[in-house]
């Protein structure tokens, strides 16, 4: 259900004459019969998908090893008590807060950090395979207004909004996994991302990317998760949630940050740990100086992690951009966000590790051309640089609105782009010399056997509209945003998402609730 | 008796020429009415045809291979039917015209009006006004359709219009323009009955047309 | 940087479909078809040429042995150089993976940017099309964005040229409707270039032909082959194919066949004269199975084109390719999706000169807002290619120390330095905030496009040509309007 979609692969292939031979074509007695095809050849090694590289294989490596000395020579500022004893424990230079880390400690980390991580679905169906060059494609998170796609008001989510993101999510074919879509306002503030959880996990079967505002939600999240599963053991085998923590570039790292990323190692929940980088705010203004940070800050949370819990599954990555110097926001749109994630995407993966990226975004106000043009341009960089999961598919206005508009239109974008990841495959089969020869100059390939056997694999529209003028005219002149805002509100009024057995929706609110007792506890109400 | 047709017709939905040829030579083997094989089991297959194309679930490479298994049973039934008898929905010359060697879309045309039980004259490219006056006088068309892909060429559309009300046969036959620069506004200006944007429009054009 | 070896750096991203022996394959592939099935010649001097050169010519029908294609393979020119019109300036350097810009040319329709009514192409719409193409500076060459249609149409190709040259500096890809058209518009051209001799060393323009897939060179345009190499003036030689219509429904079936028509266009041209200047190319894309529309904007398009671009590089030709461009009717969403994928694999691609961007509803009206917001999309292709600078400036780790965990960047020299530079920023993408965007008019991109159009129209000044050149060009498109009088 979830395709996976690799990228960059390259193999070697001997024989040329196993294709499935289908129906010969009309024209009988002039075809050669390709599967009596007697020839065997060697040295054929091909492109089974386009192959896309940012950075060189040295080039990675200065990367990882201008990281190394950054964490050597100037350290971080580790500001969790717990982290910092782990550091000290692990050999690290500790200075009150300053800790500076032997290059071979952060080396051992990476070695022992898991290159493939398998994320099951709901029902502990594998489901996405974190691994080589997969990308796997899913909105964002955490941002502060939403679009809705019935009246068209930009608002504060709700929790009833993150219901729709989890349908949206669970109907979208090329979505593969969940995020919140927007922070919950109509909660209590501190459970925001519990409640999120609760509604995306109610109202869809695909995987869950989470954030959470500490180590108690963090807690909170896998009780929920490990109740629908069935146990903790059984969550921990087959794992449909993957947390999200941050540190603060450059080379700080907030307590929570780091103690949430060490509670998911110890409980071998996959975590992303990731900065959020802006060039020329919180990283140097040049792309390779905002990779080294990148790179230096995510080691952090691994060797605090591989030290409490050698071999958990680690995620790097980040959302990164430049930031747009006359309005200070941070550019969803530019292309140097698809430049520095795919670098990114190429150090990770010669690091050996699954990769975080970020695409589908804009920085428009308002669903026009300029949304479209900025998401489909991300969306096809991305899926070139093989990031394993790619997130921000329906961020709007630099991040700070969600809209199911806009990851209904990415979904379709996607479907284009898995078509180019696709690549050419050049065999007697699809070479069709012969089918050439029997239409001959001035004939037509319309009705050949050929064409019959080959015309389902183009890329089939659903939203893209290939109307003549005229046939388009009497259909309504729709744009594209009126077609994807039709298809987004059918989605949202008629899919049915599975629902969890009552006895599960029950542990779930339980969880809630003892957590919304905890909170009400602490602030003494 | 009434023979059951509707095998046949879904022969031809599936596009599955050796088997609608079979089921067509049994029927008639049977003593079935050759006329009814068409309109009850090859054309009726070939209309459920041509309305899933328009709804967008089959596709042009299969009704193609409708059409071509519609017309191995036709091939099979029309010996046995007098010329009068025959069931048509009309019949239709086309042709690119002078000056002009682009011929697909035309060619989907003709496919496509033939699959809707219309009998069509394909007369080929860069077709000079004589010879299609000289097609037009020679058989009982009902439409004439123009194709051309250039706006040079599209002038030598005119010129075929002409062509026929100076042999007296304009008001014998519809005539109908399509291609990528024509126009509605064109076909007006040059006179002619009708225009369409694609295939599928031809064929709703030239029913209203014949009707 | 300390002293070190054995360093292999990506100066630009790595891209590519086909490894080489796949594009070896295809060429291997189009050969055996150029062999076996051959292809039909309407014009008899360029079969009698071919015939001569080694092919064997039944009829209409010509095959060509392997060997005469590879003769022409090694005789045909590897790049071809554009100059601007007014000052010979060498701004189109067509070769390697060099990617340049530019329009489409014959469209029925444009949409009028005052009014917003799609209508009809005239010579008044393909002048301000050019100066439109003439002032953005992401967009390298010129195709006219319409079909000249208020003039006696037999001559119209003279009038588009006129319309072209009088309203742009850029270099020119022409079409013409023959080899007299083509005969006097290179008459044109010499006027403006000052002469025969430096037309052909300071070319301004190519010639456009195009076979009719599949396999055919009809008349007009091998006889244009042969004209443009007696001339030695570039050409642009274009199948149009769409697979599953006038080729087969398969990627590497339509690069084949498209090789098979170029390279068979190649052999006429080179036996006409060897080593005169060719440039490969085409639009390669699917017929829609519903629609039955030639499409424009599909991710096959994108796919094929760039892997043509690997055969093209491998073959060491210059390579005209596809971009910019949408089945969409409207400048909207669907035309910037499109618009995005195309522009950016042609950019990693890198086939050399790129056209028909500004083209909305699959190649049939032209949209000056659209061509303007594609120069924004080429902006930002071109940052993509420009790639990551690794080095011991931009890696910045005593920068890094300096500043320190937990401070900022923003006032750091470095910062200053660089930020210009490594951004790309474009006039129209709108980056501000909420309440900016807001209080500057809630617009949509379309908006802004159409406001800085109507203020290229109004203000921008193309670089005149001088009254003489002028009236010398006119003399040729009236000369011709008589003869059809």
């Amino acid at each position: 259900m979830y395709e996976v979609r690799p990228s960059n692969r390259q193999t070697g292939s001997g024989i040329n004459a196993d294709e499935p031979t289908a129906r010969r074509s009309s024209r009988e007695g002039r075809v050669r019969d390709l599967s009596r095809s007697q020839y065997v050849a060697s040295n054929y090694q091909v492109n089974e998908t386009p192959q896309f590289q940012v950075l060189s294989d040295d080039q990675c490596e200065t990367i990882l090893n201008g990281a190394l000395e950054v964490l050597e020579r100037t350290g971080a500022e580790v500001q969790s008590s717990a982290a910092l004893e782990i550091f000290r424990e692990a050999g690290c230079w500790v200075e009150g807060a300053r800790v500076r880390f032997p290059s071979h400690l952060v080396e051992k980390a990476i070695r022992s950090a898991p290159s493939r991580i398998t994320i099951s679905d709901r029902s502990g169906k594998r489901a996405m395979f974190l691994e080589g060059n997969n990308v796997y494609y899913g909105p964002g998170s955490s941002n502060i207004y939403t679009l809705d796609p019935f009246t068209g008001e930009r608002r504060q989510p709700t929790k009833s909004d993150t219901v729709r993101a989890a349908i949206a999510v669970d109907a979208l074919p090329s979505i593969s996994f969940a995020m919140d879509n927007g922070t919950v306002t109509d909660v209590t503030a501190t459970l925001s991302d519990v409640h999120a959880f609760q509604a995306l996990v109610e109202n869809t079967t695909k995987p869950i990317i989470q954030s959470g505002l500490g180590v108690d939600q963090f807690q909170d999240v896998v009780d929920m998760a490990a109740a629908v599963r069935g146990g903790m053991e059984a969550l921990q085998q087959n794992p449909f949630i993957i947390f999200y923590s941050e540190s603060s570039p450059p080379l700080k790292h907030s307590a929570e940050g780091l103690d949430k990323a060490i509670f998911a190692a110890k409980a071998r929940i996959p975590v992303i740990y990731a900065p959020c980088i802006f060039a020329g705010g919180v990283a140097p203004a040049t792309m390779a100086g905002c990779l080294v940070v990148a790179v230096a800050d995510f080691l952090v949370g691994l060797v605090a992690g591989q030290q409490v819990s050698e071999g958990a599954p680690f995620i790097m990555g980040g959302l990164m951009s430049t930031m747009e110097m006359s309005s200070s926001i941070l550019s969803y749109g530019a292309p140097e966000l698809s430049l520095l994630s795919a670098g990114l995407t190429c150090v990770a993966r010669h690091m050996g590790l699954p990769m975080f990226s970020t695409a589908g975004g804009t920085d428009s106000k308002v669903i026009d051309t300029q949304m479209a043009i900025e998401a489909a341009f991300s969306i096809l960089i991305a899926g070139l640089s093989g990031a394993n999961i790619v997130h921000g598919c329906g961020n709007m206005e630099y991040g700070a609105t969600g809209s199911l508009e806009l990851m209904t239109m990415d979904d379709e974008v996607i479907g284009m782009v898995k078509k180019i990841l696709k690549g050419v495959t050049v065999d007697d089969e699809h070479l069709a010399v012969d089918v050439m020869d029997a239409v001959g100059p001035g004939g037509h390939f319309m009705g050949e056997v050929h064409t019959m056997n080959h015309f389902r694999e183009f890329w089939a529209p659903k939203l893209i509209s290939r109307l003549r003028y005229d046939p388009w005219v009497a259909e309504g002149a729709k744009s594209m945003a009126q077609r994807v805002k039709e298809k987004t509100q059918d989605i949202l009024s008629n899919h049915q998402p599975e629902r969890l057995a009552d006895g599960v929706l029950g542990e779930i609110q339980a969880v809630v609730d003892r957590a919304e007792a905890r909170e009400a506890g602490k602030s003494g109400t | 008796m009434s023979y059951n047709f509707d095998e046949l017709a879904e022969s031809v939905i599936a596009g599955d020429s050796e088997l609608s040829a079979a089921l067509t030579q049994q029927a008639l083997d049977a003593g079935a009415n050759p006329v009814a094989a068409i309109t009850d089991g090859l054309s009726k297959g070939m209309g459920v045809v041509g309305a899933r194309f328009k709804s967008g679930e089959m596709f042009v490479p299969e009704v193609l291979m409708s059409a071509r298994a519609m017309t191995a049973g036709m091939d099979l039934a029309k010996p046995l039917i007098l010329a009068a008898d025959m069931p048509s929905s009309g019949k239709v010359i086309l042709g690119t015209v002078k000056g002009d060697l682009h011929d697909i879309g035309k060619n989907l045309v003709s496919m496509m009006l033939e699959s809707a039980g219309f009998t069509v004259i394909n007369l080929g490219i860069d077709i000079e006004p004589e010879t299609f006056v000289k097609a037009v006088s020679e058989s009982d068309a009902d439409v004439v359709g123009l194709s051309a892909m250039l706006t040079t060429t599209m002038l030598a559309m005119k010129a075929t219009i002409d062509s026929l009300a100076a042999a007296g046969l304009r008001n014998k036959i519809k005539v109908i323009v399509g291609g990528a620069p024509v126009s509605q506004d064109f076909a007006d200006e040059i006179g002619a009955d009708g225009f369409a944007p694609d295939a599928g429009g031809a064929i709703d054009l030239c029913k209203a047309l014949v009707a | 940087m300390p002293v070190t070896s054995n360093y292999t750096a990506n100066a630009s991203p790595l891209f590519s479909v086909l490894t080489s022996t796949q594009c070896d394959d295809i060429l291997l592939a189009a050969q055996e078809v150029l062999e076996r099935t051959g292809v039909t010649v309407m014009d008899e001097e360029a079969r009698d040429i071919m015939a001569k050169a080694g092919c064997w010519v039944d009829g209409i029908r010509v095959r060509i042995p392997s060997a005469v294609v590879r003769r022409a393979l090694q005789s045909v020119p590897n790049r071809v150089t554009l100059c601007n019109s007014r000052t010979g300036s060498r701004d189109v350097l067509l070769e390697g993976h060099n990617a340049y810009f530019g329009t489409g040319s014959d469209t029925p329709f444009t949409i009028d940017p005052y009014t917003g009514q799609r209508k009809r192409s005239t010579t008044e719409s393909v002048g301000n099309a050019c100066k439109v193409i003439d002032a953005l500076p992401n967009l390298d060459f010129v195709m006219s964005l319409g079909i000249v249609q208020d003039v006696p149409a037999l001559v119209s190709d003279r009038h588009q040229f006129e319309a072209q040259i009088l309203n742009t500096s850029k270099p020119i890809v022409t079409t013409a409707h023959d080899i007299y058209g083509f005969a006097d518009i290179i008459k044109m051209c010499e006027i403006v270039a000052g002469g025969v001799e430096e037309l052909r060393r300071h070319p301004f323009m190519t010639l456009y032909a195009e076979p009719i897939s599949p396999l055919q060179h009809a008349w007009e345009a091998a006889s244009k082959l042969v004209l443009a190499a007696k001339k030695g003036l570039p050409v642009v030689y274009t199948p149009c194919i769409m697979s599953g219509g006038t080729g087969p429904a398969t990627p590497a079936g339509i690069l084949t066949q498209a090789l098979a028509e170029s390279l068979s266009g190649l052999v006429i041209n080179q036996t006409t004269r060897e080593g005169s200047p060719f440039i490969m190319g085409g639009v390669l894309t699917i017929m829609d199975m519903s629609s039955t529309v030639f499409s424009y904007g599909s991710p096959e398009l994108d796919l094929q084109m760039s892997a043509y671009a690997d055969v093209a590089h491998y073959l060491k030709l210059p390579m005209f390719g596809t971009a910019g461009c949408s089945d969409s009717c409207l400048a909207d969403e669907q035309a910037g999706i499109e618009a995005a994928l195309s522009i950016a694999m042609t950019c990693l691609s890198g086939p050399n000169l790129n056209h028909d961007v500004g083209y909305i509803e699959y190649g049939s009206t032209s949209s000056l807002e659209y061509l303007t917001i594609n120069n924004d999309v080429i902006g930002m292709g071109r940052r993509l290619v420009r790639g990551i600078a690794v080095n011991d400036e931009t890696l910045a780790l005593d920068v890094i120390d300096a500043v320190g965990p937990g401070k900022d960047f923003l006032s750091e020299p470095s910062t200053l330095k660089y930020f210009k530079t490594e951004t790309y920023s474009s006039d129209l993408l709108d980056r501000q905030r909420y309440e900016a965007w807001q209080a500057a008019g809630s617009k949509t991109l379309f908006e802004r496009a159409n406001a800085k159009v109507k203020d290229i129209l109004e203000n921008y000044e193309v670089d005149p040509l001088s009254s003489d050149v002028r009236s010398a060009v006119r003399a040729v498109v009236e000369s011709a309007d008589e003869a059809v009088r």
